[in-house]
């Protein structure tokens, strides 16, 4: 077990991404190649999808693809209505698409565990992470897309009000004025932690989810395969549980970083109460 | 593990992503919706005042129903009204006919009645004096007895 994990055919083994190094010597200088090139086709795939779609849209009764993202549009459209107190035309696209490519994304780990690895195999590739939201660039990328949209937000919008909330919460109230001054580097530190925890919790929220998920995989392939042919067929069946029960969590996860990215920028479009 | 130069890309990949989505699916869709319940509550209110309309037909038709209704059976009372009326004229007017026909009749025969009667009383004033003749067997003047045998008869025969 402790030779498989450490070992380069073990669990990490496969937990190693096809690396490009720009700079051996600068651990930021290099790029995950397996990452980019599934979001880009996934990306891509939705973008040709959109394209096929635009082209046979109808205004009548809906039928098929239309129907369906017709009623993920409507979806969105109801959860940012809910959560927004003024309109703003970016939400509800952004939101859209943080949904689906994430679910698009997710839903890739219910292909078998080594699929896509041995297919990368036959081209001399000898890593291979399919699940690009088991890279945390890829959650980072877009919590820090959206961290820097309610930072933006918050500056065009309240300026004054949000510096103010920097430094004067939330202690100032509670002591006598000439001690102001003295709680507000506090009051900062304690506010600056706030939001980057945003981001923070929102990347690592579904990088941790689906990075885990993998590992289960790679748990019960390497545990139960093995094993004979008793082995085999648990390993099938807990397999198949938990690619069922992974692919919620993937659905899961989706929906919970779009309504956390509704939720972070509807905060930034609060109306300043006085 | 650690943030890398994928981050860089997968930022670009996503805001990318974000402005492909707003303008080739997300737009498109949300317009068609829009454009879709704008129509459809377009027609809905159409729909609406369209019953509207019907009921206020409805109402008017069942007014003036009811007006045409009271109109008839107005006419109706008048009609019998005048009906009867002109029953009852000429019931009267039959019964004056009728009255004078009879009187008419009766007057005729009155004087039918009265000529026979002249008739029978020259008649047996004639027959009077055949049987006088015979009785007297004398010849009588008819003109200078005449007198006396009308009194006669009509001493005799007043009744007749």
């Amino acid at each position: 077990m402790a030779d498989q994990s450490h070992g380069d055919s073990g669990i990490a083994g496969h937990l190693q991404y096809w690396t490009l190094k720009l700079d051996e010597s600068n651990p930021f200088m290099q790029i995950h190649l397996d990452t980019m090139l599934v979001s880009i086709v996934v990306a891509g795939g939705m973008f040709i999808f959109a394209l096929w779609l635009k082209g046979r849209l109808v205004e009548g009764a809906p039928t098929g693809a239309q129907n369906f993202m017709e009623s993920v549009v409507g979806f969105i459209d109801q959860t940012v209505t809910d959560n927004f107190p003024v309109k703003n035309p970016l939400i509800a696209p952004l939101a859209f698409t943080v949904f689906c490519f994430i679910a698009l994304v997710n839903t890739i780990d219910i292909l078998p565990a080594f699929l896509l690895g041995n297919i990368a195999h036959m081209f001399d590739v000898e890593h291979f992470r399919p699940v690009p939201t088991n890279d945390l660039n890829l959650p980072a990328a877009m919590a820090m897309s959206v961290f820097v949209l309610v930072l933006y937000y918050e500056f065009k919008l309240k300026p004054v009000h949000f510096c103010k909330e920097l430094v004067m919460e939330p202690f100032t109230s509670l002591v006598p004025v000439y001690l102001r001054p003295f709680v507000m580097p506090i009051n900062l530190i304690l506010k600056l932690v706030e939001e980057v925890a945003k981001p923070l919790s929102l990347s690592f929220r579904l990088f941790g989810n689906m990075f885990a998920g993998e590992v289960i995989f790679l748990l019960i392939a390497f545990l139960l395969l093995g094993g004979g042919a008793v082995g085999m067929a648990a390993g099938f069946f807990v397999g198949l549980a938990w690619t069922m029960f992974h692919l919620f969590i993937g659905l899961l996860q989706a929906f919970i970083f779009m309504i956390l990215t509704v939720v972070y920028l509807s905060i930034a479009h609060q109306p300043v109460e006085h | 593990m650690s943030l890398d130069l994928t981050f860089i890309g997968q930022i670009v990949v996503f805001l990318t992503l974000v402005f492909l989505m707003k303008k080739y699916l997300y737009g498109p869709l949300a317009d068609l919706m829009d454009a879709r319940s704008t129509k459809i509550a377009q027609g809905l209110a159409a729909a609406d005042a369209g019953k509207e309309a019907k009921a206020k037909a409805e109402a008017e038709i069942t007014e003036q129903l009811k007006e045409a209704r009271t109109k008839a059976s107005e006419i109706i009372v008048a009609a019998e009204k005048r009906s009867a009326e002109l029953n009852e004229e000429s019931v009267i007017k039959a019964r004056t006919e009728a009255q004078q026909i009879v009187d008419s009749a009766r007057d005729e025969v009155n004087a039918e009645l009265n000529r026979a009667r002249q008739t029978l009383r020259n008649e047996v004033a004639d027959i009077a004096m055949i049987a006088a003749e015979q009785v007297v067997e004398a010849e009588l003047d008819a003109k200078r007895h005449a007198k006396l045998i009308d009194g006669i008869v009509s001493s005799g025969f007043g009744n007749a």
